[in-house]
């Protein structure tokens, strides 16, 4: 445990060293060079306006928060069952499946004025949009997972007399989640995506709407200071999932797990 | 003519129950004929091999026994009733483990039993036995990354037997193991079969295998399958992988070469 804490302190030091070797590079150029503040502030003054400032970067970032998190998780919800609907229907899987592959040719940020035309400039259409980009990543991982199942481990199954049903829970699903995660890692950054783009478009609130305001008022601190926050919330959410992943996909650890334990 | 000859096996040993019986089994892919004709008797408890080289039809005969394809025609009948389907009194071991990554061993080993629907429980201290026997007791809650190709197959072999099936099915199951791991899972499955007596199909291309292993081995052609020769191996049991050097085992390796190879030649 200790040797593992070890290894992830050392792994983290090179990039962690990095950035803050390029934020004291920032730091310096902008006040050599003399910069105006309105271009770009130095991260001294941005750090400084979100500790100022941060009931209103807090107000604005929950409800982005929320949408993101509902739309991914309706997406996560909605990309299974639809995955399920395309490993077992075959109407599904020659209908709908190649319909769901080529609008992805669509790019979805552009729909966002129609979604505000149909559904206001509420939470409807950050939530969404939000949902429809999130959505096709994870069931695209979602089908290829559950339809990977090695022919030997089915044939295995079928002569010990597994049903249909046994075969999905006890062995689709499994082989399944590291294809769920995988898709879920992907989804839940573009929900973010999804909310934000909304949020320039229309709407009173919301950390992309605070972007767009900020960057009215010229008040590029504020804006810097919103992307910051919105990419810690970010990699927070990825986190997460990336931590769930390692417990639920225990048996893929790519650790020498045989080591640790004998 | 195969067929003649099982029923004269039978005649000659009238005690013996006979386990399988496969009568003029044909199998047709399409436009390709694998199968010709087969008619087999295996009597309860019989070792036996299918020995043939890649592709002559033997692991689709095996898989037609495990009742997960149907043959074009003929008859396949096990313990007295018509084969339909997969069914509990028969376990499989493929050419590669197949073990579930994301279970434990036992739970690996216990998955049929899940299938079947039948108390894990009762079967449990069955499960730890047959893991002993294996010598993988101390592995049980290990999971199969953790376990080597031999081990892995060993598990399999318990997974094959874990609802004490009367008929072992064993479609080339050493064939993925290097050679040293092969003799040896060779004695320690006769060990297993030894202490348990179960009919064993065995398929495999390799001559010397099923020599050491077999009460009787049937030699296929290539295809459309028929069988070629019969020889039984009349060599004392429990064997060791010593009587691989004897005089008298290398009879009937020489024996079975010489069919197989003439297979080739027509």
């Amino acid at each position: 445990m200790l040797a593992k804490l070890k290894t992830s302190a050392k792994d983290s030091a090179w990039p962690l060293g990095m950035t803050l070797l390029l934020l004291a590079a920032w730091e310096a150029a902008v006040r050599l060079m003399h910069i105006r503040s309105i271009v770009l502030p130095p991260p001294s003054e941005v750090v400084e306006v979100m500790v100022s400032r941060y009931d209103l970067l807090l107000d604005h970032l929950w409800p982005s928060l929320y949408l993101t998190i509902l739309g991914f998780a309706l997406s996560v919800v909605g990309g299974i069952i639809v995955a399920v609907l395309i490993t077992y229907s075959e109407i599904v899987r020659k209908g709908f499946y190649p319909m769901i592959v080529v609008s992805q040719v669509i790019p979805k940020v552009s729909i966002a004025p129609l979604f505000i035309v149909w559904f206001g400039t509420g939470t409807m259409s950050s939530l969404l949009l939000a949902f429809l980009i999130a959505f096709f990543p994870m069931t695209i991982n979602a089908a290829m997972g559950f339809q990977s199942v090695d022919e030997d481990i089915d044939k295995m199954a079928r002569t010990f007399m597994g049903s249909r049903w046994q075969i999905f829970w006890k062995i689709r699903l499994p082989n399944a989640l590291p294809y769920i995660f995988g898709g879920m890692k992907i989804s839940i950054t573009l929900a973010i995506i999804g909310v934000i783009v909304s949020e320039f478009v229309a709407s009173q609130q919301g950390i992309g709407y605070l972007i767009k305001l900020a960057g009215g008022l010229l008040d590029t601190a504020l804006m810097l200071g919103a992307i910051t926050i919105l990419s810690i919330a970010g990699l927070v959410l990825y986190g997460l999932i990336a931590a769930a992943e390692k417990r639920a996909v225990y048996w893929q650890a790519p650790i020498d797990a045989l080591e640790t334990r004998l | 003519m195969a067929s003649r000859r099982a029923v004269s096996e039978r005649d000659r040993t009238p005690v013996a129950k006979v386990a399988l019986r496969l009568a003029e089994v044909r199998k047709v892919f399409g436009t390709l004929e694998a199968i010709k004709s087969i008619s087999v008797e295996v009597p309860d408890g019989e070792f036996i091999s299918l020995l043939g080289p890649s592709g002559c039809g033997k692991s689709t005969l095996l898989m037609m026994i495990a009742g997960l394809t149907q043959p074009t025609s003929g008859e396949l009948v096990l313990a007295g009733s018509p084969i339909t389907g997969p069914r509990n009194d028969v376990g499989v071991v493929f050419q590669s483990p197949v073990l579930l990554p994301w279970r434990s061993v036992i739970d690996n080993v216990l998955f049929p039993i899940e299938l079947l629907r039948l108390p894990r429980a009762q079967y449990l201290d069955r499960a730890m036995g047959l893991l002993k026997m294996t010598k993988l007791e101390d592995f049980a809650d290990a999971l199969p990354r953790q376990l080597s190709g031999g081990m892995r197959q060993r598990a399999s072999i318990c997974r094959a037997l874990i609802h004490d099936p009367n008929t072992l099915l064993m479609d080339e199951p050493f064939s993925a193991l290097d050679a040293i791991t092969r003799d040896d899972m060779a004695v320690e499955l006769l060990r297993i079969w030894q202490a348990n007596r179960k009919t064993v199909i065995f398929v495999t291309h390799s001559i010397r295998e099923a020599a050491f292993l077999s009460d009787r081995v049937l030699v296929m052609g290539r295809r459309p399958a028929t069988i070629i020769d019969e020889v039984r191996i009349d060599l004392p049991r429990p064997r060791q992988i010593g009587i691989t050097e004897e005089e008298g085992f290398n009879k009937y390796v020489r024996h079975l070469r010489k069919s197989i190879e003439a297979s080739h030649v027509s």
